[in-house]
């Protein structure tokens, strides 16, 4: 092959001009394949390993009704056990990252993330407050969660419009306060908890994918709405990312694209963490590794976080259940680990 | 073309006390004025980046502020004061946000909006950027590619906000070169606003002084930019005569007096 055609197809390969619907799909397939090579790994290994033929007729058999011929202890780990687990994981890495995509490119803020924004910790507290008041508060902890999070968002975004009109700046600022106010809250009232409970909460705070099983089907519903909402909006998006007059001047209903992508954000911020608790970093490092990978157009960002946010709490949740098994490791101890490091080379890389 | 009648706007103070004006077909305005004057509050609310709180602004005979927003994009192309951008994009991808208002509000773009996004590129000289990152273009550059992405809807009306602002002296003769060219070729008429005063007594087919909010004179630069009114306007010692070379105005500073004053002004405080 000459030198020159080499040169062109190394051309086509590296050089992105823009994105096309051919890089979007090669990019969300790709991720695809990663994703479900991960859940087949998260469903192989545990306390008992079972092979994938195993997992295969058990899942054929689920579906169609019928019967395995596997043993029904195994039946039950993949069903009961290990496959919620999956989704659960999927559910709320898609949630996480794909709330902290669409911050971003709204307050125009690659660091921004629902932790920042305080949306977590209203969350959080919802949750905590449930918790701990179980006798008095007739509400459970996922909906406590939940309406903690909306809250806190209608809270932030108050604070967040001047007199003039609001600002990314003060709407960040707000999140900042809040997020500190709504801390020092839950600090008390974990001071005030004990015993068993005080336990549950912590677990809770850090992030634990095997707490609330039967809420899956609810998050995954809200999660899958809101991600669809953004991705509807993510042109918008992009000119927003670049300035909000400028887009204004482009033609953005500017306005009605903030307002629907922050309520749906929060709307999976509050239902990925009430699933799964305050789980860190994954907001900030998948939309950032999705960027640097296939470029800013939120077209890609939005279903590439979804898939790579999902992928990635996949992969570290199987390793916080088996690292030190029987023991568990919080899914949020992994996250941070992994994601601190890989955030601070992400910085040097693009800075 | 464009005809401007009576635009209001303020916040706790009025910043814009009734504004008239207009500008015709494939002419060239530029907007000088001191810092506070209302000049970029005026571009916004011809963009709808602000909403008056009375008056119009139409085009060809149309109501611009009551249009759908995308109507408008397709009219006007707008090139903002320069804002720094945080997340990597090329500038072929920025261009092609010139043509939001034409395309799909979902899906991609269609192979006429990459064809004009191109074309802008060519008519700014940017088409060797394409995939390059915006932020690491040179400042010169950037601006050209800015005012590519305003020409990728091919607009009626180029609304520039301080295009030269942060360019060399020969980059901002391109630029109004560039401008001016359009006007002629594109059938396209431009707002500039700037503050580079023998910059635009050189381009402008006319010029408009504001001052505090209001329309101090708009003509041709040589009726419009006289030494005694710009002196009074800037508060500043200035000498306007001749450009040998094309005859245009020329404003001097006369730094010796300015000094002089400045120093007087020392003393009287101490």
């Amino acid at each position: 092959m000459s030198a020159t055609a080499t040169n062109r197809i190394q051309k086509r390969m590296l050089v992105r001009e823009r994105l096309t619907l051919r890089r979007l799909s090669v990019t969300l397939v790709v991720l695809l394949v990663v994703l479900l090579l991960f859940a087949v790994i998260a469903l192989t290994v545990g306390s008992e390993r079972i092979g994938l033929d195993a997992i295969l007729r058990i899942i054929v058999s689920e579906l169609t009704g019928g019967r395995a011929d596997t043993p029904a202890e195994q039946v039950s780990i993949i069903t009961d056990i290990r496959l919620p687990r999956v989704l659960m994981a999927v559910v709320v890495g898609a949630a996480l990252s794909v709330a902290g995509a669409a911050f971003q490119a709204l307050l125009r803020n690659p660091l921004a993330d629902p932790g920042i924004l305080g949306i977590s910790s209203g969350s959080a507290l919802g949750a905590i407050a449930a918790t701990i008041f179980a006798e008095s508060i007739p509400v459970s902890r996922p909906i406590a969660a939940f309406i903690g999070a909306l809250i806190t968002m209608g809270i932030v975004y108050f604070i967040g419009q001047g007199r003039r009109g609001g600002s990314t700046e003060r709407l960040i600022l707000a999140g900042v306060i809040v997020n500190a106010f709504l801390s020092s809250i839950v600090i008390y009232l974990l001071t005030a908890a004990s015993g068993p409970r005080l336990r549950s909460v912590f677990s809770w705070l850090i992030g634990d994918l095997g707490g609330e099983p039967d809420l899956l089907p609810v998050a995954a519903a809200l999660v899958a709405l809101g991600i669809i909402i953004i991705f509807i909006n993510s042109r918008g998006l992009n000119l927003l990312m670049t300035g909000e007059q400028e887009a204004l001047a482009l033609g953005v209903e500017v306005k009605r694209v903030q307002i629907a992508v922050y309520i749906a954000a929060s709307l999976i911020t509050g239902a990925g963490v009430a699933a799964g608790g305050a789980i860190g970093f994954v907001g900030l490092i998948i939309p950032h590794a999705v960027r640097l990978a296939g470029g800013s157009d939120n077209r890609l960002v939005i279903p590439g976080s979804a898939l790579g946010g999902g992928a990635f709490l996949l992969f570290a949740d199987t390793i916080a259940r088996t690292v030190i098994a029987p023991l568990e490791i919080h899914i949020g101890v992994i996250t941070a680990f992994i994601g601190a490091p890989v955030f601070v080379y992400l910085l040097r890389r693009t800075s | 073309m464009l005809e401007v009648r009576e635009v209001r706007f303020g916040y706790a103070e009025p910043v814009l006390k009734g504004i008239s004006f207009g500008v015709s077909n494939k002419e060239l305005l530029v907007v000088l004025g001191p810092n506070g004057s209302g000049k970029s509050t005026l571009l916004k609310i011809i963009v709808r980046v602000l909403k008056p709180e009375s008056g119009s602004v139409m085009i060809d005979g149309r109501d611009v502020l009551t249009m759908p927003r995308r109507q408008t994009a397709r009219l006007i192309g707008y090139v903002a004061q320069e804002s720094p951008q945080r997340f990597p994009l090329t500038a072929m991808e920025y261009v092609l946000q010139g043509r939001f208002a034409q395309g799909r509000l979902i899906g991609f773009e269609s192979d006429e909006d990459v064809r004009e996004a191109s074309r802008a590129l060519e008519m700014t000289e940017t088409a060797e950027f394409a995939t390059r990152y915006v932020g690491e273009l040179s400042g010169g550059e950037r601006q050209r590619v800015m005012l590519a992405r305003a020409l990728a809807s091919r607009p009626r009306l180029l609304v520039l906000d301080e295009p030269v602002a942060n360019l060399d002296i020969s980059h901002q003769v391109k630029m109004l070169d560039l401008v001016k060219e359009l006007t002629h070729a594109a059938d396209i008429s431009a707002i500039v606003v700037t503050h580079e005063l023998n910059l635009a007594a050189e381009f402008a087919a006319r010029t408009m002084l504001m001052k505090s909010g209001e329309v101090l004179a708009i003509g041709e630069p040589r009726e419009v930019l006289t030494e005694e009114r710009l002196r009074t306007l800037y508060g500043t010692d200035l000498l306007v005569d001749q450009n040998p070379v094309s005859g245009a105005p020329r404003i001097t500073i006369c730094k010796i007096g300015a000094e002089d004053q400045g120093k007087e002004n020392l003393k009287s405080q101490i």
